[in-house]
C-alpha cells in the first residue's frame, strides 16, 4: 500500500508525463506541479510552452532554468498603454536579456513570440544563430529593429541540412546578386560557414505592427534558394518597398504557404502577378488597392482571387478605391476574417461588399460603414462573433460620421454568436448599452470608447454608470471591459460586486472618488491588469487594498492622484511588488522628492525578480 | 470705431493668448470677414464666400485643430459667433450670444452658464485634466440652449448657431489636447497619416485639407501637443508632408518629423526638443508662454542638430535658408556639443532665422 504521496512513484515519469501533456492550460500545470515533489519535477521537465506575461516579472535565467524542456516562449513587456504615447519609449522592455537566456538554456526552442518589447538586431541575429530548429517568430507591436536584422533571420535560414561551403556559395551567391547587400548579412554568411546551427524549418514570420527601421532594401532576398518551408509570411508593417520578383521566387518555391501578407507599399499590378502564384493562399493581406481603372488589371485581379479556393481571411486594402473592390466579391463568401481596418471606403462600396460575406466571424471596419452599414452587416452575416468599429477620423475635424450607438445595438440583436466589441463613437445611451446586455449576454468582451471624454447619454444628460452596470451584471463572462463616457463610482461598485470573470479593465476620465478604485480592487476577484488614466482616485484606495496588487500581474496608473508617500509605504508593505514611478520632467533624484508630491504615471507590478536593473532616468523603483 | 476695432483685432490676432469676443451687434459684415481673415492669417480664409456658412464652418474646424489649448478655444468661437447671418441683429441678440460664447469658451473653466463678460480672464488659463471633468456638465446647457425654438430670424439664426455651436463642441477638443486619446495605436495613426498622404482625390478638398492638418499632428510620436503650438503659425500649407528621420545620439529609437510642418528652423528645434529633451506628456506641464528660444538652439542643452545632406555630408542645421534647407535635406541628428567638431557653431544668428 501506498501512504502519503507515494502514489506518485507508483507510475514511471514518463507515464505522467504523458498524462501532463493533456493539459494545456498553464493554470492547470501550475496546479499540478504544486501537488508533490514528483510531480513539480515532472511537469517542470515536461512543459514544453510558456507564457510570461510581464518580463520583468521573473528573471530570464531563472524562468530557463525552471522549465529546461521548453520549445515555445511567448513574452510580453511594455504596458497596454505604451500603445498610445503614455509610458516613455526608454522605458525597458529590452528582449537582449530573455534573448540571451533562451539562446544559453532552451537551445530547441521552436517558437518565439515577443509584444511590446524593444527587439534590437542583435537580438535577431542572436536569435537566427542559436536555435537549430526554430521555426517562428512573431514580433507584435515590437521596436528598436531594423530589415538589417531581418536580412539576418532570413540569410540563416534553411530547409534541409546543406554541406556548409555549398550552402554558403548559394548564400553569397544570392546575395551578390541582389542590390544593396548589407555588410552585416555578408559577415554573416561568413559566420554561418563555421559550424554553427542554422535556422531550420522557419515556418512563420510574423511580423505586426511594428515600427521597423527601413535600412536594408532587399532583405527578401537574403533567403536561400533552398529555402522552401515557409508557411506565414506577414510584412504589413514594413514601409519600404520589397522587391516582388524576389517575392515571387520565395512564393513560388514554398508550396505550403498558406498566410502571406503584403506592405501597402507594392502596387497593385505587382500584387496580382504575386498572388496568382498562390492559389493555395488560406490568409492574405493586400497591398495598396487603388490603382487607376484598367480594364484589364480589373479581370486580372478577379481571376486570380476566384482562383482563391480556400481563402478564408482578407486584411489590407489600403487606400481601396471603390473600382477594384467588386473584382474580388468572389471570395466574400467563404471568408470568415475581415480586416478592413485600413480601408477608406465608403459606406455604400462597403455595404455591397460586406453584406456579401455570409460566414463572417470576424469583421474589423472603419466607422466609415455607418449605422447602415452595420444594419446591414447584422442583417447577413449571422455568425459574427467578433466586431471592431475604428474611428477614420479621431480628432473630429471632418464632417461627423453617422456612426451611432444604433449601429451597435442592431449588431447585438442581429449576430447571436456576438461575444467580442470594439466600438470607436461619439455618442451613446444606458438604454442602448441596456439593450446590448439584454442581447447579448455572451459577451466576453467589452471596449466600447467613446471618442469625447466625460461624454453623457446624449439624451438624458445622465452618466453612463447604468448602462455599464447592466453590461458587467448581464454578461457573467466578461472577461475584459474598457470604460468611458461620463461615469460616477456607481459604476465601479457594480463592477466590482458583479464581474467575477473580469481580467483587463481599462478605466479614463472616469469616476469621483477613491471610492471608485476601491470598489474594483475590493471586488473583480479575477482581476489581472488594471489601467486607469485621468481618474481622481488616491492614496486610501491603493494602500487600502495593497495585498490585492499581488493578485493581479500589473496596474497602470497615470494622471491620477496618487502621491510618493503612498507609494513609498505600498513598496514598504508589499515587497514583492515593483512600485516603478515614472516622471519625464527629469529633475531631482526620487529620494529627495516629499512625500506628497504628485506621482504622475505610475506603474505596480507583481514580480519574483526583485527591483529591474535596466530602468532608464526617468523611472524610479520605489 | 470699426477701424479702431480692426487695427485691435490685427494687435491681437498676432498674439495667440489673447481671447476675442466679438459681440456681432458690433461687426459689420466686413469686419467680420477681415477679423476671421486676420485671425486665420492667409489668404485662403478670404476665399470662403461670406455667405457660406458651411464653409466658415469648416475653416473654424480646421483652425480650432491648429490652435493650442486656450487659445483655439477663444478664437474659434468668434468666426463661428461672427458669421453673417448674424450681423446687425438687435441687442437681445447680442446678449444670447455672449452667453452662448461663454457656454462654448467654458470648455476651459469650471464656471456655470451666464457668469457675463467680468468672467473672461478666467479663460485665458491653461487647460489640464481638471478642467475636463467640467465637459459632462457643460453638455447639458449647450444642449438645451440647442433646443430652444422660435419662428422669427434671430432665434432662428441663434438656434442655428447654438445648434452648430453644440455639435462643434461635441466634436472638438479636449480629446484632441490629451495625449493618448483616443486611445488608438500609435502605429495606426502612422499609417492612417502615410495613406492620407498618398491618398488623391477620393475627398473632398475641405476634408483632405483637415486631414492634411491632423496628419502634421498625428505624426510625431510623443510631440503632438507642442507641435499643435508650431502649426498654428503656418497658415495653409501645401498638401505634401515631408517626412525624415530624427536620431538622437545615444537614443536608439528613431523618430520622424515632418519638415513641411514648420516654418522655420525655431519651430522644428522646438518640436525636436519637445520629442527628445523633455519627453513631458502631462498636460498643462508644459506650459506655452509665448514664444521661446529653443534649448537645441541657442546651445543651452548640450546638443546640436545636423542634417544629412543629399550629397551624404553632415550640416550644422540653421546655416541655410529654410526653404532651401527642405530641399536638401535627408535626414537629422541630434548630437552632443561635445562630438560636433569642425561644424562652426552660428547659435547666434539663429534667432533672426526664425524670425524670417
Amino acid at each position: 500500500m501506498v501512504r502519503g504521496f507515494g502514489w506518485a512513484a507508483a507510475f514511471p515519469d514518463e507515464v505522467w508525463e504523458h498524462v501532463f501533456s493533456f493539459l494545456a492550460a498553464d493554470a492547470d500545470r501550475n496546479a499540478v506541479a504544486l501537488v508533490c515533489r514528483a510531480w513539480h519535477r515532472i511537469e517542470r521537465r515536461s512543459r514544453r510552452r510558456v507564457f510570461v506575461g510581464n518580463c520583468y516579472a521573473v528573471a530570464p535565467a531563472a524562468a530557463v532554468r525552471r522549465f529546461p524542456e521548453v520549445r515555445a516562449a511567448a513574452i510580453k513587456g511594455k504596458p497596454h498603454f505604451a500603445d498610445f504615447n503614455l509610458v516613455p519609449t526608454d522605458w525597458g522592455g529590452g528582449a537582449e536579456a530573455w534573448v540571451e537566456a533562451m539562446a544559453e538554456g532552451w537551445p530547441h526552442l521552436e517558437e518565439l513570440r515577443l509584444k511590446r518589447m524593444v527587439v534590437s538586431d542583435d537580438c535577431l541575429e542572436l536569435i537566427a544563430r542559436s536555435f537549430k530548429n526554430f521555426g517562428v517568430l512573431s514580433l507584435v507591436s515590437c521596436d528598436g529593429f531594423s530589415t538589417a536584422g531581418l536580412a539576418a533571420i532570413a540569410a540563416n535560414c534553411r530547409s534541409s541540412p546543406v554541406h556548409t561551403s555549398v550552402g554558403l556559395e548559394v548564400a553569397i551567391l544570392v546575395s551578390v546578386a541582389s542590390e544593396g547587400v548589407n555588410e552585416l548579412s555578408l559577415v554573416y554568411l561568413l559566420l554561418s560557414s563555421a559550424d554553427i546551427p542554422y535556422l531550420r524549418n522557419l515556418r512563420e514570420l510574423d511580423l505586426h505592427e511594428n515600427e521597423v527601421e527601413d535600412n536594408c532594401l532587399n532583405w527578401i532576398s537574403h533567403f536561400p534558394e533552398s529555402f522552401t518551408s515557409l508557411v506565414s509570411l506577414n510584412i504589413a508593417c514594413l514601409e519600404g518597398d520589397v522587391n516582388t520578383s524576389v517575392l515571387e521566387c520565395l512564393i513560388s518555391r514554398c508550396p505550403n504557404l498558406k498566410t502571406l501578407r503584403l506592405n501597402h507599399a507594392m502596387p497593385l499590378e505587382k500584387l496580382v502577378s504575386l498572388l496568382q502564384r498562390a492559389p493555395q493562399l488560406v490568409d492574405v493581406g493586400t497591398s495598396k488597392f487603388s490603382a487607376d481603372h484598367h480594364p484589364e488589371l480589373f479581370s486580372k485581379l478577379e481571376s486570380t482571387f476566384a482562383g482563391f479556393k480556400h481563402l478564408k481571411s482578407l486584411s489590407g486594402i489600403w487606400e481601396a478605391g471603390p473600382t477594384y473592390l467588386p473584382a474580388i466579391y468572389s471570395v466574400c463568401e467563404s471568408l470568415t476574417s475581415l480586416n478592413l481596418c485600413y480601408a477608406t471606403i465608403q459606406s455604400p462600396e462597403l455595404l455591397k461588399f460586406v453584406s456579401r460575406c455570409k460566414n463572417l466571424q470576424r469583421l474589423w471596419v472603419m466607422d466609415l460603414i455607418e449605422d447602415n452599414g452595420l444594419i446591414a452587416v447584422a442583417a447577413s452575416c449571422k455568425l459574427l462573433q467578433e466586431l471592431r468599429v475604428f474611428p477614420s477620423d479621431p480628432y473630429g475635424v471632418a464632417p461627423p460620421i453617422s456612426l451611432t450607438e444604433h449601429g451597435l445595438v442592431a449588431i447585438s440583436a442581429g449576430c447571436l454568436m456576438l461575444h467580442s466589441v470594439l466600438y470607436f463613437c461619439r455618442q451613446m445611451t444606458n438604454a442602448a448599452l441596456l439593450t446590448i446586455a439584454n442581447n447579448r449576454p455572451n459577451l466576453t468582451c467589452f471596449r466600447l470608447c467613446i471618442i469625447e471624454p466625460h461624454t453623457p447619454d446624449y439624451i438624458s444628460q445622465e452618466p453612463l454608470d447604468a448602462g455599464f452596470s447592466a453590461i458587467v451584471e448581464s454578461c457573467k463572462d466578461l472577461r475584459r471591459l474598457s470604460l468611458s463616457g461620463l461615469l460616477t463610482d456607481r459604476v465601479f461598485k457594480s463592477i466590482g460586486a458583479s464581474a467575477n470573470r473580469l481580467e483587463m479593465l481599462s478605466v479614463a476620465f472616469a469616476g469621483d472618488s477613491d471610492a471608485g478604485l476601491h470598489y474594483i480592487l475590493s471586488g473583480c476577484k479575477n482581476l489581472r491588469k488594471l489601467e486607469i488614466r485621468d481618474c481622481p482616485f488616491g492614496d486610501k484606495a491603493l494602500l487600502d487594498n495593497a495585498s490585492k496588487l499581488e493578485t493581479m500581474r500589473s496596474l497602470w496608473m497615470s494622471s491620477c492622484s496618487v502621491t510618493l508617500g503612498a507609494c513609498r509605504q505600498l513598496a514598504l508593505k508589499m515587497p514583492r511588488l515593483n512600485v516603478e514611478v515614472i516622471d519625464e520632467r527629469r529633475g531631482r533624484p526620487l529620494e529627495s522628492w516629499p512625500d506628497d508630491f504628485p506621482v504622475e504615471k505610475l506603474y505596480i507590478y507583481r514580480t519574483v525578480a526583485g527591483p529591474r536593473s535596466d530602468t532608464p532616468p526617468c523611472v524610479w523603483t520605489v | 470705431m470699426s477701424f479702431f476695432l480692426r487695427y485691435a483685432i490685427r494687435l491681437l490676432g498676432n498674439s495667440t493668448k489673447t481671447q476675442l469676443f466679438l459681440p456681432t451687434a458690433l461687426l459689420s459684415e466686413r469686419l467680420v470677414e477681415e477679423s476671421t481673415e486676420m485671425v486665420f492669417g492667409g489668404g485662403a480664409a478670404g476665399d470662403y464666400p461670406s455667405g457660406s456658412m458651411a464653409m466658415l464652418e469648416a475653416a473654424v474646424a480646421e483652425e480650432e485643430e491648429d490652435m493650442v489649448g486656450k487659445d483655439y478655444v477663444g478664437i474659434s468661437e468668434v468666426s463661428s459667433s461672427s458669421y453673417p447671418g448674424s450681423a446687425g441683429v438687435g441687442g437681445g441678440m447680442e446678449e444670447e450670444e455672449e452667453e452662448e460664447l461663454e457656454l462654448r469658451l467654458s470648455l476651459g473653466t469650471k464656471k456655470a452658464v451666464g457668469g457675463g463678460g467680468t468672467q473672461w480672464a478666467e479663460y485665458c488659463r491653461i487647460l489640464t485634466a481638471e478642467d475636463l471633468p467640467s465637459m459632462g456638465s457643460r453638455a447639458s446647457p449647450l444642449s438645451s440652449s440647442s433646443s430652444v425654438s422660435s419662428s422669427s430670424s434671430p432665434a432662428a439664426d441663434r438656434e442655428r448657431c447654438s445648434g452648430r455651436e453644440a455639435k462643434k463642441t461635441s466634436n472638438n477638443p479636449p480629446s484632441q489636447m490629451v495625449v493618448g486619446w483616443p486611445p488608438i495605436r500609435a502605429y495606426r495613426m502612422n499609417s492612417l497619416v502615410n495613406q492620407s498622404k498618398e491618398n488623391t482625390s477620393t475627398h473632398a478638398t475641405i476634408r483632405s485639407t483637415h486631414k492634411k492638418a491632423s496628419q502634421n499632428i498625428k505624426n510625431n510620436r510623443t510631440g503632438e501637443r507642442i507641435c499643435r503650438k508650431e502649426i498654428e503659425k503656418k497658415g495653409r500649407s501645401s498638401v505634401n508632408s515631408l517626412f525624415v528621420k530624427v536620431n538622437l545620439d545615444g537614443d536608439p529609437i528613431g523618430r520622424k518629423v515632418d519638415l513641411n510642418s514648420h516654418p522655420s528652423y525655431e519651430t522644428l528645434a522646438l518640436a525636436l526638443e519637445a520629442m527628445f529633451l523633455r519627453q513631458t506628456s502631462v498636460l498643462g506641464s508644459s506650459i506655452y508662454d509665448g514664444p521661446r528660444t529653443s534649448k537645441l538652439l541657442d546651445g543651452s542643452s548640450g546638443f546640436i542638430i545636423t542634417y544629412e545632406d543629399r550629397d551624404g555630408d553632415w550640416m550644422l542645421v540653421g546655416d541655410v535658408p529654410w526653404g532651401m534647407f527642405l530641399s536638401t535635406v535627408k535626414r537629422l541628428r541630434i548630437m552632443k556639443t561635445s562630438e560636433a567638431s569642425g561644424l562652426a557653431p552660428r547659435f547666434h544668428s539663429w534667432p533672426n532665422i526664425g524670425r524670417s
